[in-house]
């Protein structure tokens, strides 16, 4: 109860910081505080993608229904982070380029995340015993993860990025205002927080309405 | 059960042959992939005519057609387990490992007679100008193989669902997306007189860690 109380408090205060307290890069202007929004999420997409894959090997590996919960919330929500990811970016991409998609290595990328995401989750509703389907959608979900890195490879050979987070991430974060570091951080914790707690919402569902079945 | 290396080597082997035996009786497969591929082709040369400058253009159709050619036909070495009811009696007989793997070579196999027909015939329908052999051929050969291993694991997958025929060309696309995307670049860089190198050994890599972890996974995919 009171680490979700903190948790709500915490993201109120980040976002109101965000607006109220740090300040704009000059070329990005109003729309740096995308940032606070679009990279956490984009983190946890990722994030999630890493926790399902880990939990379908060790459901492969024990045969324990709750590793399949695991991956499955995780799955669902990181479709949820993604679709948030993507459309922000979407938005900041029609703001700063001057167009809502144009293939770039990163929105490439994370399109790709989201046809993972949306490929494993259709595979799920089309099986309905229980252990088939987890069994199943693991084996899935290892595959995909393994064409991941390849798909990273070989998009920005064929298409130039004007993403810029290289810059942000690498050349000029010592330069980076470090009141925009700090909502940042806190923004990024707050997701990842948030995150834990939904998936340990969504897997609790899962482990009563076995319960329930079962009785 | 066959479980030591020589007589899984047997297994494999007898599945491939008994892959090929049923085929061949009803030619059901290739025949619908074949006319599947001939369609895609003339669809797209219809509409687009003769390319014979384009060659950027050229190879992105070109592994369209592959592509759909592929995902209209690769799962069908599993679907028709299913579908006949044999499943469970080829489980008695042969290893997981040792089906999936006689049903890859199988899959390999129909993809170099779908490629043998299709590919002259993009050729001299759009009108391409001769790629360079050497090149050519090594990415349509490393392609097929990461499609063969993809589709492969995949249709061994979806054929265990419901909607499969419907689901597969969609699971399968994630996992295809960086095999078209190199196979794509690679086509045009023999074409365009670039350097092929890089993109084969993506191809050759994407195969072989879909091959591996294949290997791993095989066991995993009929326990009920």
């Amino acid at each position: 109860m009171f680490l979700r109380l903190l948790l709500l408090v915490w993201i109120a205060a980040a976002i109101v910081a965000g607006f109220a307290w740090a300040p704009t890069v000059p070329y990005l202007e109003e729309t740096t505080r995308v940032l606070y929004f679009h990279i956490p999420a984009a983190w946890v997409t990722v994030l999630a993608l890493g926790w399902s894959v880990v939990h379908s090997v060790l459901y492969l590996r024990t045969r324990k229904l709750e590793h399949d919960d695991q991956a499955a919330g995780a799955a669902e929500l990181g479709i949820l982070f993604c679709i948030g990811a993507t459309v922000s970016g979407s938005m900041w991409a029609k703001a700063q380029w001057g167009s809502y998609w144009n293939w770039d290595p990163r929105e490439t990328s994370i399109f790709f995340l989201l046809l993972i995401y949306a490929a494993y989750l259709a595979l799920r509703s089309a099986v309905e015993a229980e252990e088939r389907r987890a069994r199943l959608a693991a084996i899935y979900s290892v595959a995909a993860f393994v064409a991941v890195p390849f798909l990273m490879f070989v998009v920005p050979r064929i298409y130039q990025t004007l993403h810029p987070s290289p810059i942000i991430g690498r050349g000029s974060e010592g330069g980076m205002d470090p009141r925009i570091r700090v909502v940042f951080y806190a923004m990024l914790i707050g997701f990842t927080g948030m995150f834990y707690w939904l998936l340990s919402l969504r897997v609790r569902t899962a482990r009563l309405e076995r319960r329930l079945a079962e009785a | 059960m066959a479980t030591n290396g020589s007589s899984s080597g047997a297994a494999v082997w007898a599945i491939l042959r008994k892959e090929c035996r049923s085929e061949w009786r009803t030619r059901y497969g290739l025949n619908a992939a074949l006319l599947f591929s001939v369609t895609t082709l003339t669809v797209v040369s219809f509409a687009v005519g003769r390319l014979s400058d384009r060659t950027d253009l050229l190879s992105a159709m070109l592994w369209v057609v592959l592509l759909f050619a592929a995902l209209a036909s690769l799962s069908h070495a599993f679907v028709r387990e299913v579908e006949g009811r044999t499943m469970t009696m080829l489980r008695l007989v042969a290893s997981p490992t040792a089906i999936a793997l006689g049903k890859l070579l199988f899959n390999l196999l129909f993809l170099v007679v779908l490629e043998l027909v299709t590919v002259p015939l993009f050729l001299v329908l759009m009108g391409g100008p001769p790629p360079r052999w050497g090149p050519f051929l090594a990415v349509l050969a490393l392609g097929s193989f990461a499609l063969g291993t993809s589709s492969t694991l995949v249709g061994a997958v979806i054929a265990q669902t419901r909607g499969r025929g419907a689901l597969f060309a969609g699971v399968s696309f994630p996992i295809l997306l960086p095999v078209l995307a190199a196979a794509v670049s690679g086509t045009r860089a023999q074409w365009q007189g670039g350097a092929v190198g890089a993109d084969l050994r993506l191809l050759a890599s994407l195969g072989l860690a879909l091959l591996g972890a294949s290997l791993l996974l095989y066991d995993h995919l009929w326990e009920d």
